[in-house]
């Protein structure tokens, strides 16, 4: 722990972003999951997906 | 690509490891991450708009913009925000806005913003996956891309890499492209949005410097 930290900890905390997990709640369970999932692949690279081609999503929800 | 198979399952946020500011910051990102992916569906409305109170009071910035971003949840047809989206962001060579960052980041040279933003992403083991075309810039992913490193930890390297990644492809961009969004005639939700984004990053710009 540096010195910084905990005056930056005070100063989210200040700044009302600790709002409740219940964002998670909100935003990345109600699909369609845009992005990221994280994990190990072969115990040896964590594997990210980037969104979906956007155009393709609205080609698909559009109509 | 890089990847191969992913589990369709998200995966959980390291919960023990995150302090409880990282993990909402974590959520805002992957909020903000959903909400310039694609408009959304009648679901999120209705989440966002029974959770008006999650940020604190009406004199703290971030509770009063979220408070209204929750407001304009309540009575929004998803099928308009769809076309509002759409108009906003999508139109081939017509977007009102666009949400690709490099934009805002250098007048010329896009290209080798992308290209460092590639580069950095491999350094990361973070890539594409399938068939995606989108350029790595746009908003949604370096959204994204801060939602994974939040939920590394709240250790000071982790904080660092945050730092580094955020201030070299969102802090130069987020007041522009926010600024472009509040512009635009004829949208009401999405600048709701960009309200508590603009808010938001300007708390992280500032916390960033603390660090």
């Amino acid at each position: 722990m540096d010195k910084a930290k905990p005056s930056r900890r005070n100063f989210l905390i200040a700044a009302g972003a600790t709002g409740a997990a219940a964002v998670a709640a909100i935003g990345a369970k109600t699909v369609p999951q845009p992005a990221a999932t994280s994990q190990k692949e072969d115990g040896k690279r964590s594997g990210y997906k980037l969104t979906e081609h956007i155009r393709n999503y609205y080609r698909t929800t559009l109509v | 690509m890089s990847a191969t198979r992913l589990s369709e399952a998200p995966v959980p946020i390291g919960e023990s490891a995150l302090s409880e500011e990282d993990r909402a910051r974590a959520d805002l990102y992957a909020l903000f991450a959903r909400l310039f992916y694609a408009a959304p569906d009648l679901a999120l409305l209705d989440s966002l708009a029974r959770h008006e109170d999650l940020f604190g009071a009406d004199y703290v910035p971030l509770g009063q913009a979220w408070r209204a971003l929750a407001r304009a949840a309540r009575n929004v047809d998803p099928e308009a925000l769809t076309l509002e989206y759409d108009s906003l962001f999508v139109g081939v060579g017509k977007s009102q806005v666009t949400p690709y960052c490099s934009h805002y980041l250098a007048p010329t040279g896009r290209e080798r913003i992308v290209v460092a933003l590639q580069d950095e992403l491999r350094d990361l083991e973070l890539g594409r996956i399938g068939d995606t075309h989108e350029p790595e810039d746009h908003i949604a992913a370096l959204c994204e891309v801060m939602r994974h490193l939040v939920s590394l930890g709240s250790d000071d390297q982790a904080i660092g890499r945050q730092k580094q990644f955020f201030m070299r492809y969102i802090c130069a961009a987020y007041i522009q492209l926010t600024d472009e969004i509040l512009g635009t005639a004829a949208t009401q939700f999405y600048k709701d949005v960009a309200r508590v984004m603009r808010v938001f990053f300007d708390v992280e710009s500032q916390s960033f410097e603390m660090v």
